[in-house]
């Protein structure tokens, strides 16, 4: 509820945030929605009421427009072309505007690439992406390997796992928006050991397994950052048994060789 | 030329693979595909009295071959499979070397091959058609399609790739190949319709279906003409069912079912096996009914798949649950016969069963896990899958996740799950394939491949 000074505030003390999920039946391939169930079950957990709003091929911007946290996860070559055609200016514009004012975003692989200015095929066609981000992909043909496998990224002190599958190679214009660095696995490239992006609150990964589930930090990032935009207030996550979310991370850490 | 040594030096490597204890299903005609690249063709073309049956898709494959080639022994023919998971050009290769004499001769009537989806093209092209040119004039070849779900992205690619590649070799083939399709899978009716091949489609008839909603583990919702999304009125499960393009009226084909014949196996699911079957017996072969009846009640499943064992006094029943189609289908079989079972999964991602273990995301768990009694988790990715059970519970996880145990030693986890299992009652195990093996190499003391 929003009070009279167009705040929001909590109803009967309970917090809530409405978690957008762009495409749901049309970008999500590799388990993705792993990654809505985890910030929707993290939540709850917690007592933060949730609401999971599907933003479908003909959504209205506005439905978009009111969204808390906002997911889009990777998908098929052919689904991707229907996606880009549903999305008309007025929503790239309203996306930008909602990534530059802070909405926390977790954009999968496919969905990573298409915040870029475009994807080139291998034959040389440029599909143009939403340019709203400062990078682009391409495609090195099919003499060049898929990146394939569990991978491992060092953020600050923490480190994520998860398992990437793209052909694509992504290029960031400012290397200091990585979102981590590569230290075991492929990442943007295989070539500058970066992976993804954070860009305000807003991250763009290669990374399935899905990502959120074995790493709670990233998802916990996620969700307080949402609180913290819409409430103008920080606010401390109450602390949940990961004991599980540690084991399955470990079990990946320990076969790349990597420290946790 | 059929070049008679590569045939007798597969031969000697099959009894030296034996002997060795080196997997004998593949190896032969790994062997012999190294010396002649075109050994299946020449072979073909050697035997041409010889039908070859194909069977493709994700789920159901060793099932629907094991029902085609009883059905087929029971009148009087003499038919062979490829052994189950052998199912490359190599695989073939073996079989078809090792029902051979050394001359190239192959004394059966009929070869029933399940076929891996990404090889099918390249196992086709050598069926018929050689570098687009006509080399063997097939009409007795006939191909059975079942489905096509997601399944192993980081082996196989996205669904889509797969059914571009089966379209384009599908249109090579000459007419008169028999091809027996899924006329309630989206995609597989597309495609089927383009090939211009003999074609027949099977389906479950519409009072049938019941489950109108989506789940996740769903690949081709929008119309594969002119990808405006798909109207569908009823649903088996995943993305099979009775569906209407909107915009360019593409829509089901006309489809056979035999509501008759007997289900064997746990699962309306089967029913599309059976019908696929019983479709291309009764065109392809001429079959009647009766006969394919009488095979149905003695049938008994490949194993692994849906297949009845004890261990220590206790009943098990293991299926196979490799993608969530497939691990979707077995949680509904489960509960359509236990109020509270027990259950075991066990998730590896090996291999065989995939690297990326993100599917289990896609499976629908949280049903399974409120009405289980007790589940136990193992296999080497068993925190995922002990995650997936931990996150499908909305509240009140404490006490749903107080009946599970996660015990990455598989030996260690069969006995804990066996002992919690009553007498009377059946542990349901749930696993991927080498983790399907695995486990049942476990429960029978034995190894089977």
């Amino acid at each position: 509820m929003r009070n009279k000074n167009g705040k929001w505030s909590m109803v009967n003390g309970q917090l809530s945030l409405t978690i957008g999920w762009l495409y749901p039946d049309l970008m999500s391939t590799y388990g993705d929605r792993g990654n809505i169930i985890t910030l929707q079950r993290r939540c709850e957990w917690r007592n933060i009421k949730t609401q999971i709003r599907r933003l479908d091929v003909g959504f209205d911007e506005k439905r978009l427009a009111t969204c808390d946290i906002l997911f889009m996860g990777g998908a098929q070559d052919t689904q991707q072309k229907i996606v880009s055609r549903d999305f008309s200016t007025e929503k790239r514009i309203l996306l930008k505007k909602l990534i530059e004012a802070g909405i926390p975003g977790l954009y999968i692989c496919g969905a990573y690439q298409f915040l870029g200015k475009y994807y080139k095929e291998a034959d040389g066609t440029i599909i143009k992406g939403l340019g709203i981000l400062d990078l682009y992909t391409k495609n090195p043909g099919e003499n060049s390997p898929r990146l394939i496998g569990n991978i491992a990224i060092k953020i600050l002190s923490t480190t994520l796992v998860g398992f990437e599958n793209h052909g694509g190679r992504t290029y960031i214009a400012d290397k200091e928006l990585a979102l981590g660095k590569v230290v075991k696995g492929f990442g943007n490239n295989g070539e500058d050991r970066t992976e993804g992006i954070m860009y305000k609150n807003s991250v763009g990964t290669y990374l399935h397994g899905p990502v959120l589930p074995k790493n709670p930090k990233l998802a916990d990032f996620l969700i307080a950052k949402a609180l913290e935009v819409k409430y103008e207030n920080k606010i401390k996550l109450e602390p949940l048994d990961d004991t599980l979310e540690l084991k399955a991370r470990t079990v990946i850490a320990k076969r790349l060789g990597a420290a946790l | 030329m059929l070049n008679f040594f590569s045939i007798l030096l597969g031969k000697n490597v099959s009894l030296v693979s034996k002997i060795l204890g080196r997997n004998g299903s593949t190896w032969p005609g790994h062997v012999a595909l190294n010396i002649d690249s075109s050994i299946v063709s020449k072979l073909l073309k050697a035997n041409s009295k010889l039908k070859i049956v194909l069977i493709a898709g994700t789920n159901g494959k060793t099932t629907t071959s094991k029902m085609i080639s009883e059905v087929l022994e029971r009148q009087g023919l003499k038919v062979f499979r490829n052994l189950e998971g052998a199912n490359l050009l190599n695989g073939i290769a073996s079989s078809l070397i090792s029902h051979s004499n050394v001359l190239g001769k192959i004394k059966y009537d009929i070869a029933v091959f399940e076929t891996d989806e990404n090889s099918l093209p390249l196992i086709l092209s050598q069926m018929s058609i050689v570098k687009g040119q006509p080399r063997l004039n097939r009409g007795q070849l006939s191909i059975v399609l079942l489905n096509l779900f997601r399944d192993q992205l980081d082996r196989y690619g996205e669904v889509n790739i797969i059914a571009n590649k089966w379209q384009d070799s599908l249109k090579r083939l000459p007419k008169e190949t028999v091809l027996i399709s899924n006329g309630d899978d989206p995609m597989l009716s597309f495609i089927s319709a383009k090939s211009g091949l003999n074609t027949f489609y099977f389906g479950l008839q519409k009072k049938k279906l019941s489950n109108a909603r989506a789940n996740s583990d769903v690949d081709f919702l929008y119309c594969p003409n002119c990808s405006t999304k798909l109207e569908f009125e009823s649903r088996s499960y995943s993305h099979l069912g009775k569906f209407k393009c909107p915009k360019c009226n593409f829509a089901n084909p006309l489809i056979y079912s035999f509501d008759t014949l007997p289900n064997p196996l746990l699962g309306e699911y089967n029913r599309y096996n059976i019908n696929a079957a019983a479709l291309l017996l009764t065109e392809g072969f001429g079959v009647g009914l009766e006969a394919i009846e009488q095979s149905l009640k003695n049938f008994s499943p490949a194993f692994g798949r849906q297949e009845k064992l004890k261990y220590k006094n206790k009943n098990v029943f293991v299926l196979l649950s490799k993608n969530p189609a497939s691990f979707n289908q077995s949680i509904e079989a489960i509960l359509s016969k236990e109020k509270n079972p027990d259950v075991l999964l066990v998730l590896n991602d090996r291999i065989p069963d995939g690297r990326d273990v993100s599917w289990i995301w896609d499976i629908e768990a949280e049903e399974l896990v409120q009405k289980s009694k007790t589940i136990t988790i193992s296999g080497d990715r068993c925190y995922d899958m002990g995650l997936r059970i931990k996150y499908s519970q909305k509240s009140d996880v404490k006490s749903q996740m107080s009946k599970v145990k996660i015990e990455p030693n598989l030996k260690k986890a069969v006995e804990t799950a066996t002992l919690q299992t009553s007498k009377d009652d059946v542990l349901y195990v749930l696993a991927t394939y080498s983790a399907m093996l695995e486990t049942r190499k476990i429960l029978t003391g034995k190894k089977i491949l």
